[in-house]
């Protein structure tokens, strides 16, 4: 080979000619030059356009190679499709003259084409995939299912001997999943608390009541926003490397490996995340409530209020009660953030695409999962009165 | 046909690799080998021998131009890869294959697929001679029938052959394998042994192989150096029938006669 056609030889005289001489029952087609890597889709044009017409009867085709002056086994790979492209099309096809220096080139490429092309496998249909999906869907949903009841089981061994488990996994765990993730968390919340705030406060404003905008932003961020805020961006950020570590971990053959050595991978990988993340969830709310709150605090001070009313009647509305509802529904949050994202990394597939797949299915059952639950805690508050 | 007959001009009787003292070393550490010299002829089958560590694949990563050499020239059918501060690289990186320890296969993409990007990228091939060529080159190394398969879905030994396929795309004059045999049934490596020696001998494909098999240094290498931590260099040059029968230096003694240092 050569690197690459360089541009002078691409008009020159070193480049294959073929010519097709349609003689009635009987065509010749005539190669002369160099037929290898360099060879040009061109160069090779007319003898596939002769092959694509159908024949009538059966004519012979006769590749006469007396003229090539160069032949790799790309080339010879060219000869020999083109002669099978002949014969399914019902024509007689044979080569002939091939000069001798090129007879084992051409042999061991001969030797090694004997058998066709393996057919393409058929694509699926639309109403397939559909089907393959559901069914996809119900095993995913028995499968985290599973989980959680080995998870549980997990939950009960670590509590009848917890002097028999490696927490500094936990506490390592904690410091990636949950306090790494302060700062994005804070971001997010301050932003949502200074837009309600300033949404609100132009609405009140007409009113002259813009100082209630302190009490809706008080018990707003610290009974649902805040939760949710740090569920979510848990979920996108902590989540997400549970699924891809542990999806890793699969593709790597080190989840077998462990549960070959008689090691339980739930309880090794996937409780001290889950604990870890279900330790810090709470906190990371907590922090989330009050930075929503500070930042509903600047567009009251733009309007002339100080902190002190501020505040004394942000934190007016929120009852203990609703610091309680905050706390649990982040504490449930990040155990269902940890869980499903451990389960989606352990229940990885293979391949190349295995881990990406894991982590983006993570990332949207928890968030499905967190809304569903959400939802399910509004109404069951409301109706409990609380 | 010698792959290399239609190179123009006079770099037709260059040899495939010359390696001119070269020095391998990465960023300011101290280097791993110094001095090399070695060349590789057409048609030769060439093994890059030594202990674990002793920087057989690095070396390799640099013939390859993967690493720029602290110092020394590496020459590919009588081109420095190296000149004009790297810019012939892209043009150098075609004239060889290289499959890599691990096979390195594009894990998206299905064997033939695999085979056929190069051809697609490089050549000005029809895409029904594309299909032709990587056919061919999937056939040779006994892969037939798995055009099809990803190579999440066959078996190492498989990936391997498949990574050769790949190596062999482009028609190079030489081939650099990294322990093509390592963890291969017996039966497997006999048979990539005879590819190499089939493709070596009658297409004058070059070879220069790093690997530890003691059966295919014997059976199939014409010439190999052995490389040695200790001395960061090369401490023999032989064929390996002669490099068998040395006493002196010990490494050598103790390499072909799987002695423990
Ligand atoms: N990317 C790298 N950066 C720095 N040092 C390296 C790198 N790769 C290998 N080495 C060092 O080079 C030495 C030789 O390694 P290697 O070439 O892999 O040996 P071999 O393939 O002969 O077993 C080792 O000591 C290794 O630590
Ligand atoms: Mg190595």
């Amino acid at each position: 080979m050569s690197p690459g056609p360089p541009p002078a030889r691409a008009g020159d005289s070193a480049a294959l000619v073929l010519t097709v001489k349609e003689g009635g029952p009987e065509t010749v087609a005539f190669l002369a030059g160099p037929l290898n890597v360099n060879t040009e889709a061109e160069a090779w044009r007319p003898l596939d356009e002769f092959l694509s017409r159908r024949p009538a009867g059966t004519p012979r085709l006769t590749l006469d190679l007396t003229g090539l002056t160069a032949l790799d086994l790309n080339g010879s790979a060219q000869i020999i499709a083109a002669l099978e492209a002949a014969e399914k099309s019902g024509r007689q096809a044979a080569a002939a003259g091939l000069p001798p220096r090129f007879e084992t080139i051409f042999r061991l490429a001969r030797e090694a084409m004997t058998k066709p092309l393996a057919p393409a496998p058929p694509r699926v249909h639309f109403l397939e995939e559909v089907g393959r999906a559901a069914a996809e869907l119900v095993r995913d949903f028995r499968a985290l299912t599973f989980f959680l009841g080995e998870l549980t089981a997990e939950f009960f061994r670590l509590a009848a001997r917890p002097w028999r488990f490696n927490w500094r996994s936990v506490a390592e765990a904690a410091e990636r999943s949950g306090v790494n993730a302060v700062p994005i968390v804070a971001l997010v919340s301050f932003l949502v608390g200074l837009i309600i705030a300033f949404q609100a406060a132009m609405i009140t404003k007409l009113f002259g009541a813009e100082i209630y905008v302190a009490t809706l932003v008080g018990v707003s961020v610290v009974r649902e926003l805040g939760p949710l805020i740090a569920a979510i961006v848990l979920a996108g950020r902590s989540g997400s490397a549970f699924s891809a570590e542990l999806g890793a971990m699969r593709v790597a053959e080190e989840i077998d490996a462990l549960t070959t050595m008689g090691f339980s991978p739930v309880r090794e990988l996937a409780l001290p995340r889950v604990l870890a993340q279900m330790l810090t969830a709470p906190g990371v709310s907590l922090i989330a409530c009050f930075v929503g709150m500070f930042g509903g605090s600047l567009v009251l001070l733009g309007l002339g209020y100080t902190a002190v009313t501020y505040w004394s009647m942000a934190v007016e509305k929120v009852t203990l009660y609703s610091f309680l509802i905050g706390f649990f529904k982040a504490f449930v949050f990040g155990f269902t953030v940890g869980a499903v994202g451990c389960q989606r990394g352990l229940a990885a597939g293979d391949g190349p695409d295995a881990v990406g797949r894991a982590t983006t299915s993570g990332v949207v059952t928890n968030i499905i999962v967190i809304a569903v639950l959400d939802s399910i805690f509004a109404v069951g508050f409301y109706v409990a009165g609380i | 046909m010698s792959p290399a007959s239609d190179r123009p001009g006079p770099l037709e009787s260059a040899p495939p690799l010359e390696v001119d003292g070269l020095a391998v070393a990465y960023g300011g550490a101290p280097p791993i080998l110094e001095n090399i010299n070695f060349t590789i002829g057409a048609g030769e089958i060439f093994g890059i021998l030594g202990g674990s560590g002793s920087g057989k694949s690095s070396l390799l990563r640099h013939l390859i131009g993967l690493v720029p050499p602290r110092s020394g020239r590496i020459s590919l059918f009588g081109r420095d890869i190296w000149a004009e501060g790297g810019r012939r690289l892209n043009e150098c990186r075609r004239l060889f294959g290289m499959m890599y320890q691990s096979g390195a296969l594009f894990g998206s993409l299905t064997l033939l697929e695999n085979v056929a990007l190069p051809l697609r990228e490089f050549t000005r091939l029809s895409p029904g001679s594309v299909l032709a060529a990587a056919r061919l080159k999937l056939a040779l190394v006994g892969l037939s029938g798995f055009e099809h398969h990803r190579p999440a879905h066959i078996s190492g030994g498989m990936r391997k052959r498949a990574a050769i396929a790949r190596a062999m795309a482009l028609e190079p004059g030489l081939i650099f394998l990294d322990e093509p045999s390592a963890g291969l049934d017996p039966i497997t490596s006999a048979g990539l042994d005879r590819l190499i020696v089939t493709l070596a001998r009658n297409l004058g494909i070059a070879f220069g192989m790093v690997t530890h098999e003691l059966g295919s240094i014997m059976s199939i290498i014409d010439r190999a150096i052995i490389l040695d931590r200790a001395s960061r260099g090369i401490v023999a040059e032989g064929s390996p029938a002669e490099l068998a029968r040395r006493t002196e230096p010990p490494l050598v003694a103790a390499f072909f006669n799987r002695r423990p240092e």
